[in-house]
C-alpha cells in the first residue's frame, strides 16, 4: 500500500521535480546533465508502462488461466458443449465440477457479432460513401458530427436502451406475426451492437476512402462512368483492403463488448442459430462470473479468466491482422 | 449512328436509375443511425424527465410536546420516535381505517425516508414542535409513479401495486391540495438507497469523480512523458517499434480485459482493497493510456521542426528544447486528447464491474479509498432493479450522465477553437 501511495507520488510530482531541477541546474553544465538523463530515464520508463500493461494482462490472464486448465482439461473447455459453470460453487458440493464447455458461448458471441456486422457493414459503409463522394459540405458538416456523438455514448446507455425499449420492440411486432421470441433475444442485442459500431466502421472506411487517389476517380470519370459506377468498380476495389481492414477493427470490438450483451442477452447458455432465441456471450460470462463474492481459488471465478485469455487472443489476433492491413494499404498511395 | 453510342444511349436511363438508388441507399444509412439516436435520446428523456420532479404529501403531524416526552430539547427530538409521530398522523387524518392490512397500505403512503427527514427539520427549527403543524414530507415511490401518470387507475386492482383505497386516500389528499411534486433535490444529494424515491446519483457523482481524478493525475503525465520519449527522442530500431505497435494494439483491447489485469493485479497480488475508486482510477487510466499517447505524439508532430532547430542553434540541449520550446506548443493538442481519453473513462462501466465497484453502497465516498460505485455504474445498477421508479432514475442518471459528455466535449471544442494553432 505505501509502496504504491509513493509510486503514485513519483509520478505525479516526478515530472514537476525534475522540470524545477532542469531550471535550476541550467547554469552548471555536469549537474544539468544529469539531471537531463534522470529525465530520460523518466520518459524511458512511461514509455515502457504500454509494455508493462500488455505483459500484465498477458501474465495475470495466462496465470490464472493455467490454474483454471489444471483443474478443467483444456480441451473440455474449448470443445466442451455445456456451460454451467453455477454447480461449481463450493468444492464439497455434490455435482461439484460444473460444466465448463465453452462451445456455446464462443457461439452466441458469434451469434450476436454477426447480427451486428450484418446492421454495421452496410450502413456503415454506406454513410462513408454517401458523406465521402456525394455530401454537400454542409450535409458533411451537419451529419458527420450526429454519427459522431453516436460513437460517444456509453455502452451503458445501449444496454439500457436495448433492454427496456428495443427488445420489447421486437418482442412484441414478433408476437403480433405469431413468432414466439424470448424476452433477451439475440437479435436485440446485436442490432443495437451493429447501431453502436456503425460510427466506428463510417469513420475507419471514411479515412481509407478518402485516402484513394483523386486521379483514380477523374480516370473513371473520363471514360463516362457514372458516380455510382466509380466507387462500386473504381474506389471500392482499391480502397478493399483498408475496409477490410475497418472491418476486421470493428469484429474486434463487437467480440469484446461487454454491457450491451451483459445488459440485453441472456444468462442462459443454448447453443442455438437462432436470432429469436435467448444466448450469452464470453463477456456476459466474465462479468457473472466475477460480479459477486467470489473465492478466487474456486475454477468458476478461475473460467472468468480463461474466458478472459480467449478473448484477449482473438482480438489481438484481429487487431494485429486489422493494423497490419491498414499500414499496408496507406502506404500503398502515400 | 454508329452501335456502340446507340448501346450507351439505351442503357444510359438504366444506369441513371441505378446512380439515384445507389444515393438513396447512402442517404438512407445516415437516416437511420441518426434517426436511431434520434430515438434514443427520445425515449430517454421521456422515461426520464420526470424524475426531475418529486411527489410530496402535506401530513398534519402532532409534534406536541407529548410525543418527546414532555419537554422538547435536541436531546429529546433526537431520541424522538418519528415513525411512531407519522404513523399516528397518518391515522389521525384517517379514522376510518382499520384492520392490520388497510393501515400498513396507509403507512406505506410516506416513504419510510420521511422520518429522518423530519427528524433533520426540527433538529434545525426546534420552534415547528409544539403542536400539530402541517409537513411537507417525502411520498412512497408508488405514490409518486401514480401521481406522475405512470398508473393506469382503469386497471384491474389485482395488476396494481397500488391498491383501490391507497388511490381513495390519495385522491382526497389531491382534493385537498396535500398533493404537491418538487424538484426532486434529493437525486441530486443523496447515495444510493433500496428505497426508489430515497436513491440518488451524489454517491455515483462523487465515485466517478474520484475515479476520473485519479485516472487523470496517473495517465497524463505518464501519457505525455511516453509520447515525448517516442517521438522526440526514441531511435528508430526494433525494440520503440514492438513499443508502436504495441501500444496501438493496446488502444484496441477490449475494456472488460483491463479489469481482469485491475483483478488480478491490483486486487490480488497488490491487496488493495475492492470496490475503491481508487483502483477504478487505475485501471481506467491503463487503458486510457493508449488513447493519450497517440493523440499527444500527434500533436508533438505538428509542431515545426524549424522551432526544435532555432531552439537547438542558440545552444539549448535536446532536453532543454522539447521541455522549453516544443512541450508548451504541443500541449493544447496533448489536453484536447487527454480530455477525449477522459470522456472515454467517464462512460466506462466494464471493467469497474470486476473490479468490485457494483456493490450496493449507501454513503457518499469522500475519499478515493472509500467504496463508491461510478455514474455508469450505477445506471447498471438501477436498471436492474425491478421498481417501475427505478426505471424513471436510470434514464435520468443517463441524461445527467450524456450531459457531463457534453459539457466535457462542448470544452473540447472551445480548447481547440481558443488555443489550437496552425503553422
Amino acid at each position: 500500500m505505501n509502496i504504491l501511495l509513493l509510486l503514485f507520488a513519483g509520478f505525479i510530482l516526478g515530472p514537476a521535480f525534475l522540470i524545477l531541477a532542469l531550471n535550476f541546474t541550467r547554469h552548471n553544465r555536469v549537474l544539468r546533465k544529469r539531471v537531463e538523463l534522470l529525465i530520460t530515464t523518466f520518459l524511458i520508463s512511461c514509455a515502457c508502462i504500454a509494455i508493462f500493461t500488455t505483459v500484465g494482462i498477458v501474465l495475470s490472464v495466462l496465470f490464472e488461466s493455467i490454474r483454471f486448465f489444471q483443474a478443467v482439461p483444456i480441451t473440455d473447455f474449448l470443445f466442451g458443449l455445456e456451460w454451467s459453470p453455477q454447480t461449481a460453487i463450493r468444492s464439497d458440493q455434490v455435482g461439484s465440477s460444473g460444466a465448463f464447455g465453452a462451445v456455446p458461448l464462443f457461439a452466441g458471441t458469434f451469434l450476436i457479432t454477426i447480427i451486428a456486422m450484418i446492421i454495421a457493414v452496410p450502413l456503415g459503409l454506406m454513410s462513408a460513401i454517401y458523406l465521402s463522394e456525394y455530401a454537400t459540405p454542409m450535409v458533411r458538416a451537419f451529419a458527420k458530427p450526429l454519427l459522431e456523438i453516436l460513437a460517444g455514448i456509453p455502452t451503458v446507455v445501449y444496454g439500457f436502451f436495448a433492454a427496456l425499449t428495443v427488445a420489447p420492440m421486437i418482442r412484441r411486432t414478433a408476437d403480433s406475426l405469431g413468432f414466439d421470441v424470448s424476452s433477451e433475444s439475440a437479435l436485440a442485442a446485436g442490432v443495437v451492437m451493429g447501431i453502436m459500431i456503425l460510427p466506428f466502421v463510417s469513420s475507419l472506411s471514411d479515412d481509407v476512402i478518402n485516402s484513394v487517389p483523386q486521379a483514380m476517380r477523374d480516370g473513371s470519370y473520363g471514360l463516362g462512368a457514372t458516380r455510382s459506377e466509380t466507387i462500386r468498380k473504381v474506389i471500392l476495389p482499391a480502397a478493399l483492403p483498408g475496409i477490410v481492414g475497418s472491418f476486421l477493427l470493428a469484429v474486434s470490438r463487437a467480440i469484446g463488448e461487454t454491457m450491451i450483451v451483459v445488459m440485453a442477452a441472456g444468462l442462459a447458455a443454448n447453443l442455438t442459430a437462432n436470432p429469436f432465441e435467448s444466448v450469452t456471450t464470453v463477456t456476459v460470462q466474465i462479468v457473472t462470473l466475477l460480479v459477486g463474492d467470489q473465492e478466487f481459488d474456486s475454477p468458476k471465478t478461475l473460467a472468468a479468466f480463461a474466458l478472459g485469455l480467449v478473448l484477449f487472443v482473438i482480438t489481438l489476433i484481429l487487431n494485429v491482422i486489422a493494423l497490419r492491413v491498414v499500414r499496408k494499404y496507406k502506404e500503398q498511395y502515400e | 449512328m454508329s452501335t456502340s453510342r446507340q448501346l450507351v444511349q439505351k442503357t444510359l436511363g438504366k444506369r441513371y436509375a441505378r446512380e439515384r438508388r445507389f444515393r438513396w441507399y447512402g442517404a438512407l444509412s445516415i437516416l437511420v443511425g441518426i434517426l436511431f439516436l434520434g430515438f434514443l435520446l427520445v425515449t430517454t428523456v421521456s422515461n426520464g424527465y420526470k424524475a426531475f420532479v418529486q411527489t410530496y404529501v402535506q401530513i398534519d403531524v402532532d409534534l406536541s410536546a407529548a410525543q418527546f416526552g414532555g419537554e422538547i430539547t435536541p436531546e429529546s427530538i433526537a431520541a424522538a420516535n418519528f415513525d411512531g409521530i407519522i404513523k399516528d398522523s397518518l391515522r389521525n387524518a384517517f379514522p376510518e381505517v382499520s384492520g392490520r392490512t388497510d393501515r400498513r397500505a396507509l403507512y406505506g403512503l410516506v416513504s419510510n425516508g420521511a422520518q429522518y427527514d423530519l427528524r433533520e427539520m426540527l433538529l434545525e427549527d426546534p420552534s415547528l414542535a409544539g403542536g400539530v403543524t402541517p409537513v411537507w414530507l417525502l411520498a412512497d415511490d408508488e405514490v409518486d409513479v401514480f401521481m406522475k401518470g405512470r398508473i393506469d387507475r382503469n386497471e384491474p386492482e389485482a395488476n396494481r401495486r397500488l391498491k383501490d383505497n391507497a388511490i381513495g386516500w390519495i385522491d382526497q389528499w389531491v382534493d385537498e391540495g396535500r398533493v404537491e411534486k418538487r424538484f426532486n433535490e434529493p437525486f441530486f444529494t443523496n447515495g444510493d438507497s433500496r428505497e426508489p424515491e430515497q436513491a440518488g446519483i451524489f454517491g455515483a457523482i462523487m465515485g466517478s469523480f474520484f475515479t476520473i481524478a485519479v485516472c487523470m493525475l496517473l495517465a497524463f503525465p505518464i501519457g505525455v512523458a511516453a509520447a515525448i520519449y517516442l517521438q522526440e527522442f526514441a531511435p528508430k530500431n526494433r525494440i520503440t517499434d514492438i513499443i508502436e505497435v504495441n501500444i496501438n494494439n493496446l488502444a484496441a483491447v477490449p475494456s472488460i480485459i483491463f479489469g481482469l489485469l485491475g483483478l488480478a493485479i491490483f486486487l490480488n497480488a497488490f491487496g488493495l482493497p475492492r470496490s475503491v475508486p481508487l483502483v477504478g482510477g487505475m485501471v481506467l487510466s491503463l487503458m486510457t493510456l493508449p488513447t493519450i499517447i497517440i493523440s499527444s505524439r500527434a500533436a508533438l508532430a505538428a509542431v515545426p521542426p524549424s522551432i526544435r532547430e532555432a531552439a537547438l542553434g542558440v545552444g539549448a540541449s535536446p532536453i532543454q528544447t522539447v521541455l522549453h520550446h516544443v512541450l508548451p506548443l504541443a500541449m493544447p493538442g496533448m489536453l484536447t486528447g487527454s480530455i477525449i481519453g477522459l470522456a472515454q473513462a467517464l462512460g466506462e462501466t466494464a471493467p469497474l464491474l470486476v473490479i468490485g465497484m457494483v456493490a450496493f453502497i449507501v454513503d457518499v465516498p469522500t475519499s478515493p479509498l472509500d467504496p463508491g460505485t461510478a455514474l455508469p455504474v450505477q445506471i447498471y445498477l438501477w436498471s436492474d432493479s425491478p421498481e417501475r421508479a427505478f426505471v424513471e432514475r436510470t434514464s435520468a442518471a443517463i441524461m445527467v450522465l450524456l450531459m457531463f459528455l457534453v459539457a466535457i466535449n462542448g470544452f473540447i471544442v472551445l480548447l481547440r477553437k481558443k488555443l489550437e494553432r496552425r503553422w
